[in-house]
């Protein structure tokens, strides 16, 4: 059994904290993490494009969280074979200096699905949609033995609006998903509850319908209901931390979340407008908030599927979340955006307004390499020289053994190598070589984490909120929160993927036919 | 470059050489990984480096397509571009062209070819493709060569081979007077297609110009002729070849070939298939491939290889897990890729090993036996092997020996999911 700790510092006065996460497994391993901070997102149970070599190599991956339901196409699901300690860690090869956080369903995936019922959640794989009761949520996860689980959650995926009805029986599901997952009143130890719970706020856009699931998780409980998960006297005693998933409710607010999440090439509009990427992002707030208000401050607050740096300061500032996914600055390795952007704001970007590289004349937040300008470039990814970027592109691997495979092969060893430059990025892309996306992932979750270590540096300071909401202003001022980037990196990317067409594999057998 | 021969099997033709380049030392026999498009596919440079290897080869026709020689010569070359500090080959780009190109005419100025990019005549001149490959600055460049289908029959083979002895001659000219003879280095390639006649003669010419070639390739095949052809067309140039310098078998890549060849007698062979093969989730082992989308897989909680030193398999990676990512997360084929990579290397370090202990024909023995037993030796492998004094069947008189190619693999890419 893992514990997990959460240290907040900052005045009981003031929104935005700092925190300190410590968890420690029961084979006396202990890991911390300093918020706020980035969740890296998986699909399939893998960072993409980063092997676990790769992984190992990006400091900023610290965190990864990993959903269940691509493994339940086959029966009995394979994770859970895996048997022994951190058994689903293990299993998908990531690094036990990471923190896995498991639940069953992609928080990034919105695709309309059946609904769920009493007793199951759909749950989609790759032969279909199946159907998951809390007991079987909670064998898999005794099996995987994550350092955190999410319980289930009733989140409505049939197309919205949602009735008051239909927003009701979420709350009162989820509660008792929760309950569930809580039960200590197993005589088997088999049967032990897992260890670290994180709840998702049900409540969907109804501030009323949220405030209800808060109060249901810290109203005492009685008779059988308490009997059930003795000793815990409500269920919020017995959660760890509390996560926001946001993308449903974007759904709701009617996002067409085109900018962070998967969609296919052919699917890219000619023409995409642009938006604003914090458009929804007050609404949001407030939403969050309506579920904070009755919750004890002290347990880590998890954001998934933000929409970049804006937003996650908003949010910072605004409702006090600790920890953010990662999805979208990765969703911009997919298309080829490098990420280029720092807080506070340094100071050659400080009073440039209507310089910037935006059509708003603010900067953007990083560069879209497809672009032509970037062919003859042969700078490395950070427009600032002096900044030292710790990711596999832009400094080299730490040096390490390489393999002999004879005995007159000569021991080598990786010496360091000069930053990967734009030009040849630009030139992967186009190539459409895979390399590219591992070195931007890479990247963009490196300079995402230094981000987050500049907001706690701020943060850290005497009167760090104050300065916080100053440096805000002055972020949202220099930097572009519009969607123009990643409409263009976007479209870019779909002509590339497009012109390679159906036909890829068939065509790499004749361009490779040497 | 250096060549150094380091010791001779005391059966077989094979050879252990250490070749030293503008990049560094590489020990030979080799296989060298394709970088078509100046990547290994999905690895870094330093990935690839990790795995112990030390020359990879560059596609002329596709650099000069894209990034092409402006950039590649604002970068500094080649090796800046895609930072890669060892050693690079780089082909000529003619036989890409001519089976990539819709339209294409071979005078005896050079091949005529429709751009790409506007449609236009253009002409790829063996001064051009040596001026190309100067860009790109490989440590091994190779002549332009009139390339003919190795099924090809009749008088356009000795007219392709006879053309080919000419546009070296126009190679060597232009690339002795680049002054860039210190730092890369000019191979011939043997052509007369599959008529050991034509071998001989293209054989003899070249071999007058041994002083101004630093290595010999071996081309014309692996377009689909038989193997047992193959091997006879292998031997007999790495017969004629001189000792003191190296000779590369183009387009070259299962294990099985790449042991004939090293007993043979050849040093270098390049070949896109491991890599390609890694991507649609066949991992090659020394029991033989093993397609990791069969559903026997997917349950299997074993590395690809409990031996295999390479970062997938030494990080405990199941089959399993490769079996639920392959073909669908990029990760699968990085992982299977690398494996792959290290596999080839292996087989390769191996013989080098055992030619230097002077136990070759024992390891080919047993990788046979472990690669083919089960399944039964390729027939042409056993004759091509016998011909150089090593008889993979000795002592084994129930040991199945297939007719043809001998291909029985797990590759099949049709087996659906189960
Ligand atoms: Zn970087
Ligand atoms: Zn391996």
């Amino acid at each position: 059994m893992s514990t997990l700790s959460f240290l907040v510092s900052s005045s009981p006065s003031s929104t935005s904290r700092t925190g300190t996460l410590r968890l420690t497994r029961s084979d006396g391993t202990s890991l911390s993490l300093n918020t706020p901070g980035l969740v890296t997102a998986t699909s399939r149970g893998v960072v993409p494009h980063l092997s676990p070599d790769l992984c190992a190599q990006t400091a900023a991956v610290r965190w990864v969280h990993t959903s269940f339901e691509s493994f339940l196409d086959h029966n009995p699901t394979v994770p859970t074979l895996f048997q022994g300690k951190n058994a689903l860690a293990c299993f998908l090869g990531h690094s036990p200096s990471t923190i896995l956080s498991l639940s069953l369903r992609d928080p990034g995936d919105v695709r309309l699905m059946p609904p769920n019922g009493d007793a199951h959640v759909s749950a989609v794989c790759v032969r279909g949609v199946r159907k998951v009761t809390p007991a079987s949520w909670r064998s898999y996860v005794q099996s995987c033995d994550p350092d955190i689980t999410f319980a289930l959650t009733d989140v409505p995926f049939t197309a919205p609006p949602y009735s008051q009805k239909r927003l009701i029986k979420s709350v009162e599901r989820s509660l008792a998903w929760l309950a569930d997952v809580l039960r200590s009143d197993f005589t088997n130890t088999d049967h032990a509850r897992p260890s670290n719970i994180f709840v998702h706020m049900a409540g969907g856009t109804e501030p009323a319908a949220r405030a209800a699931f808060s109060e249901g998780l810290v109203t005492a409980l009685y008779d059988k209901e308490a009997e059930a998960v003795k000793p815990l006297k409500t269920l919020d005693e017995g959660v760890a931390g509390y996560t926001f998933d946001l993308a449903p409710l974007r759904v709701t607010l009617g996002d067409r979340l085109l900018h962070h999440s998967k969609i296919a090439a052919a699917l890219v509009p000619e023409t995409i407008e642009t938006a604003d990427l914090t458009e929804h992002t007050d609404n949001l707030i407030e939403l969050m908030n309506a579920n904070l208000k009755p919750l004890p401050r002290d347990k880590p607050r998890l954001v998934n599927s933000c929409t970049g740096p804006h937003e996650i300061l908003k949010m910072v500032k605004g409702v006090g979340v600790d920890l953010f996914d990662a999805a979208w600055a990765q969703r911009a390795a997919d298309i080829g955006i490098a990420l280029d952007f720092q807080f506070p704001v340094p100071e050659r970007l400080r009073n440039s307004a209507e310089q910037g590289d935006s059509p708003t004349g603010k900067w953007n937040i990083g560069y879209n390499l497809y672009d032509q300008a970037y062919a003859h470039d042969f700078h490395s990814l950070l427009c600032d020289d002096t900044l030292i970027c710790p990711c596999i592109a832009c400094t080299a691997a730490p040096s390490s053994l390489c393999l002999q495979h004879s005995i007159i092969d000569s021991p080598r060893v990786i010496t360091s190598a000069s930053p990967f430059t734009r030009a040849y990025l630009h030139h992967l892309l186009h190539t459409h070589e895979m390399s590219s996306h591992a070195l931007l992932t890479a990247h963009n979750l490196s300079v995402l984490d230094a981000f987050f270590g500049g907001i706690r540096k701020v943060l850290g300071r005497d009167g760090g909120n104050k300065v916080l909401v100053e440096e805000v202003r002055v972020f949202c001022d220099v930097y572009d929160a519009s969607s123009a980037l990643f409409d263009q990196a976007l479209r870019c990317w779909a002509q590339v993927e497009l012109a390679r067409g159906k036909g890829r594999l068939a065509r790499e057998k004749v361009i490779d036919s040497t | 470059m250096q060549f150094e021969v380091l010791a001779t099997c005391h059966t077989t033709k094979a050879r252990v050489s250490r070749m030293t380049l503008a990049h560094g030392v590489t020990a030979l026999p080799t296989f060298m990984p394709v970088a078509t498009q100046a990547a290994i596919k999905g690895l870094t440079p330093q990935q690839v480096e990790a795995l112990g290897i030390t020359l990879i080869l560059n596609n002329t026709y596709h650099l000069n397509l894209r990034p092409g020689t402006d950039i590649l010569q604002e970068a500094g070359g080649a090796h800046k571009f895609q930072g890669w500090k060892h050693n690079l080959l780089t082909d000529s780009g003619g036989f890409q062209l001519v089976s990539l190109s819709k339209f294409t005419k071979i005078t005896e100025e050079g091949a005529l070819f429709s751009s790409p990019f506007s449609g236009e005549p253009t002409m790829l001149t063996p001064e051009e493709s040596m001026s190309i490959q100067h860009a790109i600055g490989a440590d091994i460049m190779m002549q332009l060569d009139d390339v003919v289908s190795s099924l090809m029959t009749g008088p356009r083979v000795a007219e392709a081979m006879a053309r080919s002895v000419r546009w070296l001659d126009r190679c060597i000219e232009y690339h002795e007077k680049s002054g860039r003879k210190d730092v890369q280095n000019l191979f011939a390639i043997v052509q007369g297609g599959l008529d050991p006649e034509l071998r001989d003669q293209c054989l003899d010419e070249m071999i007058k110009r041994k002083d101004r070639v630093a290595g010999y390739a071996i081309g014309g095949l692996s377009g689909g002729e038989a193997k047992d052809t193959f091997w006879r067309i292998v031997k007999q140039c790495a017969d004629k070849l001189p000792a003191d310098r190296p000779r590369y078998c183009m387009g070259v890549g299962f294990a099985e070939d790449l042991l004939v060849c090293a007993a043979l007698g050849v040093d270098m062979a390049d070949c896109v298939f491991p890599t390609r093969t890694a991507r649609f989730g066949v991992a090659l082992t020394f029991q033989g491939p093993m397609n990791l989308k069969l559903s026997k897989y997917a349950t299997d909680l074993t590395p690809i290889d409990e031996n295999c030193p390479c970062p997938t398999c030494k990080g405990a990676t199941t089959r399993a897990m490769l079996h639920h990512i392959v073909t669908l997360e990029t990760v699968a084929a990085h992982a299977v890729t690398m494996h792959n990579l290290t596999f080839q290397a292996q087989v390769m370090g191996g013989a080098r090993d055992a030619i230097m202990q002077g136990t070759f024909p024992a390891y080919l023995r047993r990788f046979f036996d472990d690669y083919f037993g089960d399944a039964g030796y390729p027939e042409w492998c056993v004759n091509a092997l016998r011909s150089v004094g090593v008889d993979l069947l000795e002592g084994k008189d129930d040991a199945k020996v297939v007719q043809g190619d001998g291909a029985r693999w797990e590759y099949s890419i049709t087996n659906k999911r189960k």
